[in-house]
């Protein structure tokens, strides 16, 4: 296909049929709808352009700043969009907790704004949220920004109600499903939905996902935050259930390893929570029901949560010569070498930070950072065996492994500095400055 | 119910099953009686050095007396390792005379001249809050030919790169960008004036403005360096707070229920639909819950001991190898947090009436002596019977709660303005004991407004036979043989 301009791309996302072999419904036909095949990566896309498209021409003209309270998604479509119309987008945020997400929208070019967390010592004065304040400055500020207000702006949802929502009824020949389960954000995308399919006169159950109270997932809200949401209303819904973050991933899992699709933690709370809330009916049905769930996005942004709350999933061999396969004992034996004794001949390796080495340091000694000392190490010696070496570092702790790392390999006159540079220090040894 | 059950280790809880303990000193002193403990308080500085530890770190663990007046428990940090941070001349002299010496003692707040100058004379780290403050200490140090003064400069406003971390503005330090001329200021007065380390303090419960001021302060040591200085403490103030809930659940439910409350979708929970700092517009909930957040999973030494394990925001190390690294002292200057579990409030039930569907209970104190509301901590008192309940009353007759209301004739005087659930009506006599009260909530704002009296201080320790001894506040030294609890 052939298009003039990446936006056209935006919409007629696929609705793909997940295998009864994996979801165990007997009578219910589950889709996916798969947001996360929009040009930017998420079902935010559709929500960004609608918003902006109407501001673009004044923006560009007074050459305007866009602003958004995002942590992810929207901010990165609302980046890529402003981009390409020459204009700076603003990410303001306090949610924003995932690395990769932060880092890839400062590449595309965004600035992110981190709010201040709530105050220590109370000032009973002072109850206007961050976010609150914001809005404010934005609404007084008045020049210089077009804020796309996600949470309050109906153009949101609309772009649901006429995209997501009416695809879903023709791609199943012109049906509503009986049930639509989505994740709630800003609620647009689960808002849109439902109005264009209730518009068709269907009466589909609609369940909304939230995480709970204390959990966290990325992209949606808690079941109190949801409350502060302007296009939220709870009447939108037949049922609004809590999701695990833990479920989430496991749905994630279901659908990266079972179904050939690369969704993100949302998607993976829609299938996990769709089943869920779909095996409590399966069983009474009389007549074959269908369902959708919408997967807002994709995996890769998210291995920094993964590994954070299922390491075993990047389950590593262990590297040759590590620190971690030393006994205590070993380590206990390590030679050592004391201040004040001649460092005479010896290569002196400083395992410090390289910020800390150039701040002061042992004259003549040079710097290989712990890290890329034990990645050099996973290869073998770096320096012959009969260069005598004397192994720097805060206590004295991390050397002594060293030394006993090194001596292991084979090395004869590897020793620690006991005590460490602090003791070098305290016992009024010199410091230098290179 | 919407119970917010307190927090309570073994110590205060030996205190309240104790009921004629409390009845007595309350009937001899007083209502409000505050009660301390000074035997907690060992405990509280332990567990800060292990997680110094944990990190081989070393420095000084500053308690920030700021947080309660008691000599009593001064005294007795006087009687750990522990030093004192002092914010005005009022509690600096107050630490020399429990028993600091000068090399224990951080002064920090705004300044006055007389503070600045028994601050040199004795020879206390002056922890400076402005240039104007810096040179006025080495006009002092000058003009009255004081031993050089030892300094550290407060830094605020740091800058992230990147991702933009913003902080609420605050109104102490020095701009972290602007730290050449602060360098150039300190060279100037090099003769009168010892840089000995670099600090922040920042009113936040957020981790990565933490982050990004300590940071911060150690790039700003290493430019210290390059100029030939030689400071090598980094101190980072204090605010590692105290969790005060014994359910996490329980608070959660709360302030859920709090949120529906003010949506108009249950029944309203506070005085007047007071919705502590929430709102609805339109259906939707706006604003942010001006509380503290009394259930805190990670507080006081553990939140340090997170806070050091934190990578640095571009650094990208944990901030404590970075401090280990570089060889530099960690100072920190907890307040609330050594405080915690360090005393409580008793106040006495003076009248118990209906109103409507409402209970309003009278107590024999008022809401500056209880500040609970005005700190925004939200926990329930607990009951200490008084008069003997009569068998035939059922355990928990109202389950509604009650009002607590103040002793002034003021309306807004109320202790709390939210129902508390107890675990039955209150009676006339009956004493209420609002646990952890020592941090900020016992007498930093108590006042004698409408010449009511303020409640007196006894501290109260368990002697080796298990029996209680307890001495006026201003009576008590660390130095009868005590039992530690640890
Ligand atoms: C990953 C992810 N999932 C789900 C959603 C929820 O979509 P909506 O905002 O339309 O409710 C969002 C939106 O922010 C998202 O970023
Ligand atoms: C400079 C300074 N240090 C320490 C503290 C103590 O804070 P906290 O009691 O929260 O630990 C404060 C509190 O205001 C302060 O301003």
């Amino acid at each position: 296909m052939k298009y003039d301009d990446i936006t056209e791309a935006i919409g007629n996302t696929p609705l793909v049929r997940i295998d009864p072999e994996v979801h165990g419904l007997r009578n219910i036909d589950l889709y996916a709808k798969l947001e996360l095949l929009n040009p930017f990566g998420s079902v935010k896309d559709r929500a960004a352009w609608s918003m902006l498209r109407p501001m673009l021409g004044d923006a560009v003209r007074r050459g305007d700043t866009v602003v958004e309270l995002s942590s992810g998604n929207t901010a990165k479509a609302l980046a890529l969009l402003a981009g390409m119309h020459g204009l700076p987008f603003r990410s303001v945020t306090n949610r924003m907790k995932i690395p990769e997400i932060k880092d890839l929208l400062l590449l595309l070019g965004a600035e992110i704004d981190e709010l201040p967390g709530r105050s220590e010592c109370l000032d009973p004065a002072d109850t206007d949220d961050p976010l609150t304040r914001m809005y404010r400055t934005l609404q007084t500020s008045g020049e210089g920004y077009v804020h796309t207000d996600q949470y309050f702006n109906e153009r949101n949802a609309d772009a649901h109600f006429s995209g997501t929502g009416q695809e879903i009824v023709k791609d199943l020949d012109g049906r509503a499903p009986d049930y639509f389960v989505a994740c709630v954000g800003t609620a647009g995308s689960s808002t849109g939905v439902a109005r264009a399919l209730r518009a068709h006169g269907a009466d589909t159950t609609i369940v909304g996902l939230v995480a709970a109270k204390s959990d966290f997932i990325p992209g949606i809200r808690t079941i109190d935050e949801v409350h502060e949401v302007g296009l939220f209303d709870p009447g939108t819904y037949d049922a609004i259930e809590t999701i695990s973050a833990d479920e989430a991933i496991d749905g994630l899992l279901t659908l990266v390893r079972r179904c050939g699709t690369l969704s993100g933690p949302t998607g993976g709370g829609a299938y996990q929570g769709a089943v869920r809330y779909l095996r409590t009916i399966d069983g009474s049905l009389t007549s074959r029901k269908s369902a959708v769930f919408i997967v807002c996005d994709r995996v890769e942004s998210y291995l920094s949560y993964l590994r954070e709350r299922r390491p075993a999933l990047f389950g590593r061999p262990a590297r040759a010569n590590s620190l971690g396969s030393l006994s205590a004992g070993e380590i206990a034996g390590a030679p050592s070498v004391t201040v004040g004794a001649s460092l005479e001949g010896c290569l002196v390796v400083d395992l410090r930070s390289s910020y800390a080495y150039q701040a002061l340091h042992i004259d003549g000694s040079i710097n290989i950072g712990e890290d890329v000392f034990e990645t050099m190490l996973s290869a073998g010696l770096p320096f012959s065996r009969r260069q005598p070496v004397v192994l720097v570092c805060p206590v004295g702790e991390k050397s002594a492994a060293f030394a006993a790392l090194l001596t292991r390999m084979g090395h004869p006159d590897a020793r620690s500095l006991a005590g460490g540079i602090i003791a070098w220090r305290d016992a009024g040894a010199p410091l230098v400055r290179d | 119910m919407l119970y917010l059950k307190p927090r309570i280790d073994p110590l205060t809880q030996s205190v309240l099953d104790d009921g004629a303990l409390l009845g007595r000193l309350v009937d001899g002193l007083g209502s409000p009686l505050n009660v301390v403990l000074p035997q907690r308080v060992g405990a509280n500085v332990a567990a800060f050095r292990d997680a110094y530890r944990r990190h081989r770190l070393n420095g000084r663990i500053y308690f920030a007396h700021k947080a309660n007046r008691s000599s009593a428990l001064l005294r007795q940090f006087a009687a750990t390792e522990a030093g004192v941070d002092v914010a005005s001349v009022g509690e600096l002299q107050h630490a020399l005379g429990a028993g600091f010496t000068p090399d224990r003692i951080m002064a920090t707040g705004p300044k006055t001249r007389e503070y600045l100058w028994l601050a040199a004379r004795t020879g206390v780290i002056v922890n400076a809050d402005s240039p104007a403050e810096l040179s006025e200490l080495a006009s002092l140090v000058a003009a009255f030919r004081l031993p050089r003064a030892r300094a550290m400069v407060r830094l605020s406003r740091f800058q992230s790169s990147g991702v933009r971390v913003q902080s609420r503005r605050s109104r102490f330090g020095f701009p972290a960008g602007s730290l050449t001329e602060t360098l150039d200021l300190l060279g100037k007065h090099g003769d009168h004036v010892e840089l000995v380390g670099v600090a922040y303090h920042l009113d936040t419960v957020e981790l990565r403005e933490k982050a990004v001021a300590l940071e911060g302060c150690l790039a700003a040591l290493d430019e210290c360096r390059a100029r030939g200085l030689r400071p090598w403490s980094l101190d980072i103030g204090g605010g590692f707070g105290v969790n005060y809930l014994a359910d996490a659940g329980e608070w959660e439910r709360y302030t859920s229920e709090l949120a529906q409350a003010v949506l108009g979708n249950r029944p309203p929970m506070t005085w007047g639909g007071h919705g502590y700092g929430l709102r609805a517009e339109s259906g939707t909930l706006r604003g942010s819950l001006a509380l503290y957040p009394a259930h805190r999973p990670v507080a006081g030494a553990d939140y340090l001991d997170k806070l050091l394990g934190t990578d640095a925001p571009d650094r990208r190390r944990p901030l404590g190898e970075l401090l280990l690294d570089h060889m530099y002292d960690l100072d920190v200057e907890p307040g609330r947090a050594l405080l915690d579990q360090c005393g409580l409030t008793v106040a006495r039930v003076l009248e118990v009436r209906d109103d409507g569907d409402d209970v309003l209970v009278r107590l024999d104190c008022n809401a500056r002596d209880v500040s609970l509301e005005e700190h925004g901590v939200l926990m329930d008192p607990v009951l200490v019977p008084r008069l003997r309940v009569p068998k035939e009353e059922p355990a928990a007759d109202r389950s509604e709660g009650v009002f607590l209301l103040g002793n002034l004739c003021l309306e807004s005087d109320l202790i709390t303005r939210r129902k508390v659930h107890l675990p039955r009506r209150p009676q006339a006599g009956d004493l209420l004991a609002f646990v952890n009260t020592a941090g900020y909530l016992m007498d930093f704002t108590a006042t004698d407004a409408l010449l009511a009296p303020q409640g007196r201080k006894v501290a109260i320790h368990r002697t080796g036979d298990g029996a209680w001894s307890w001495h006026l506040d201003e009576n008590y030294w660390p130095i009868h043989s005590q039992p530690e609890v640890s």
